[in-house]
């Protein structure tokens, strides 16, 4: 695989191209690829996909589309080409399994196969804002969850009780973020949980001084350095990539494609979502990713489901399964806010398309978040559940689609609810949901039962 | 004039034209837009009707998911086009000025989709939008904003630890004494309504579209 001092070097001496440019060329290059390789929405609804051959095409254009396109630096508008062999061979050298945590809490962290009977791996939470008097609080109630691989970073707006603006303080509130990170597993006692550095600024001073391995970032912990939409990196982010390679940690990337952006529709963001993985993976050796696509107006909260986009998720993670080592990951992003009924319906459709297509679970998170108002525990323990009984049950793509249709109808006619802050739904004290919530739960795990999940318990 | 005043024929051109912008056709639209010259259509009510409505319906199509961020850039550019050579033809001294927005993606922020959206609806909605791109610092927006006698400064922000520099550009505005001259409007991922109340900006997007019809309200263009 090439090294990340080639790609440093590349993205120095790359053509040199301005921003309007490379989204002008990255929307042409992908069009014209939906059209060569036939990337075309099927004409019967479905949240699966069940073409193998489409996947081979999506897989072949995404390939295509990385060869002519690049990843583009943004720092110094410079395009960092790429052969045809030089992808090949990063998604041929890269690992299926990734080593995390310490002690009796280490951990594998595996990419899982389409319709795999073994349990996914999780991710529970963060990846969201809490305030600075929470922060202990809620990382011990995550890292409570037994079935919990790695938990993630938070940001947060103050820190000392001072607003966060500027290097010193980000790297001074990075620095409290782990270690508050550290004492939370510490007191859930899980010592050596992995934990992940959540950037709350992509600056590589912020990102490299979380490094500690007593109360910060050990090599057997994690750091998000995520491309950004569109195939673009930036040099801060490639310097940690580069420190972190040295110190052990393993990275991750989101690398989901949006629809309604420089990709176009359903159909480019589906060579897009294939596409951004294998170049996280070569721009800044991220080999877990967060896959598949999503939705401009899902991603603000203005629709609950949109036709076709959970089939072009299907599509993307069948086709990075099937023919990479990508390690996928589904990101759960609710449109409904944690305490409704509509939050744990949104999970249970993620979760149950996430082991049919092969992905893991990571951090459900409503879309638009504001301090406290997130998550709980209470998603994250939903999805294991759901999804542990849908591999139970032997669901099959087909058998998943039919699940996932009936799933659907419980959104019709329905708007995003916002939902409450933590602590009016969950009692982080007693680690656990407050009644009003946990009766949503209760009656939403009896309809699913009754739509067909019957070994969910 | 107004619509209503206008021939069946002349009505037609502007609707041929409208069809041609809102299907993105460059050829079609500058031939329709030459055919109402010829015509001595009144080219200033060719830009009410045929370019504000193609602007409507463009919005719209985005707005149900036929359209995306690569087609609003388009209609954009298109519609410059067809709005310069309407404009040609329209006495400089009854030429309409265009309300200026700036707009970019705040300082130590890199993130740029949310604020592409707004800042191609704002330009497909008939704004002179300059796009200052990401990791904008205070001082080149209040610069720009000056330089071009902008009507707004719309700042975006996808990270927490970035929101507290749209504060700073408010904050640097009253200190120069220039905070009523120009409206600012703020949104992003973690940026609330509360928010903005908060550090004082004159209004809150909530996604793109709704970035847009604040912008219309607080310049009060209909």
């Amino acid at each position: 695989m090439l090294t990340l001092l080639e790609i440093a070097e590349r993205t120095q001496t790359g053509e040199k191209i301005e921003d309007k440019k490379w989204d002008k060329t990255f929307y042409d290059n992908i069009t014209r690829l939906v059209k060569k390789y036939g990337i075309v929405v099927p004409s019967e609804h479905r949240f699966i996909n069940m073409d193998d051959d489409l996947v081979e095409r999506a897989f072949q254009a995404a390939l295509e589309f990385l060869e002519t396109t690049g990843i583009y630096c943004l720092t110094t508008r410079r395009r960092v080409a790429l052969t045809r062999e030089e992808i090949l061979t990063a998604i041929r050298e890269a690992p299926t399994e990734i080593l995390m945590g310490s002690g009796r809490d280490r951990r594998v962290w595996k990419q899982r196969k389409i319709e795999g009977r073994e349990k996914l791996n999780v991710c529970p939470g963060h990846h969201t804002p809490f305030s600075e008097d929470l922060a202990g609080l809620v990382v011990h109630n995550f890292a409570q969850i037994p079935r919990t691989d790695f938990i993630e970073g938070f940001n947060f707006t103050h820190i000392d009780g001072r607003e966060i603006i500027g290097p010193p303080m980000e790297v001074y509130a990075s620095r409290r973020q782990m270690n508050w990170m550290r004492e939370g597993v510490r007191k859930a006692g899980r010592p050596g949980l992995a934990v992940v550095y959540y950037p709350i600024n992509t600056r590589a001073e912020d990102l490299i001084g979380v490094m500690d391995p007593d109360n910060g970032l050990r090599p057997t912990d994690g750091i998000l350095l995520s491309l950004l939409p569109d195939l673009k990196m930036e040099q801060d982010m490639l310097s940690a990539a580069i420190v972190y390679e040295e110190y052990g940690s393993f990275k991750l990337s989101g690398s989901f494609a949006i629809i309604g952006g420089f990709c176009g529709g359903i159909d480019g963001a589906i060579i897009e979502g294939i596409a951004k993985p294998i170049a996280a993976m070569i721009a800044y050796r991220d080999y877990i990713n967060y896959t598949g696509v999503e939705h401009v107006h899902m991603l603000n909260g203005r629709q609950i489901l949109i036709p076709h986009v959970n089939w072009a998720r299907s599509v993307v993670n069948q086709a990075l399964n099937r023919f990479s080592h990508t390690i996928c990951m589904r990101w759960v992003i609710p449109t409904s806010g944690p305490g409704t009924d509509l939050c744990l319906w949104e999970g249970a459709m993620q979760a149950t398309e996430a082991p049919i297509n092969g992905m893991n679970l990571y951090a459900p998170r409503h879309c638009r978040t504001t301090v406290n108002h997130g998550q709980t525990p209470v998603e994250a323990e939903w999805m294991i559940e759901v999804s542990d009984a849908v591999i139970e049950q032997g669901f099959d793509r087909q058998a998943g689609n039919e699940l996932l249709g009936r799933i659907a109808a419980k959104f019709e006619n329905k708007q995003p609810l916002v939902g409450y802050d933590i602590g009016e739904c969950y009692d982080l004290i007693h680690h656990q949901p407050r009644k009003e919530y946990a009766d949503i739960y209760h009656n939403v795990k009896m309809e699913l039962r009754e739509m067909g999940l019957k070994t969910l318990c | 004039m107004e619509m209503k005043e206008i021939s069946v024929k002349d009505r037609a051109l502007l609707d041929a034209l409208k069809a041609a912008i809102i299907a993105l056709d460059e050829g079609e639209a500058v031939a329709a837009a030459e055919k109402v010259i010829a015509a001595k259509v009144d080219p200033q009510l060719a830009i009410r009707y045929a370019i504000a409505e193609a602007a409507i319906m463009v919005g719209e199509k985005f707005d149900c998911g036929d359209y995306f961020l690569p087609q609003l850039v388009i209609s954009g550019d298109l519609m410059d086009v067809v709005t310069k050579i309407l404009e040609k033809n329209i006495p400089k001294a009854d030429l309409q000025v265009k309300k200026i927005i700036v707009i970019g993606t705040v300082q130590a922020d890199v993130h740029s989709i949310g604020k592409n959206l707004v800042s191609t609806m704002l330009k497909a909605s008939g704004f002179q939008v300059v796009d200052l791109g990401v990791d904008v610092p205070s001082a080149t927006f209040i610069e720009k904003a000056k330089d071009l006698n902008a009507d707004m400064i719309a700042l975006s922000s996808l990270l927490t630890t970035t929101m507290p520099y749209q504060r700073e550009v408010i904050d640097d505005l009253a200190s120069m004494g220039l905070r009523d001259r120009f409206k600012v409007l703020i949104g992003g991922g973690p940026v609330t309504m509360e928010y903005a109340v908060k550090i004082g900006a004159d209004g809150y997007g909530k996604d793109a579209i709704d970035a847009v019809e604040v912008a219309k309200k607080l310049l009060a263009v209909e």
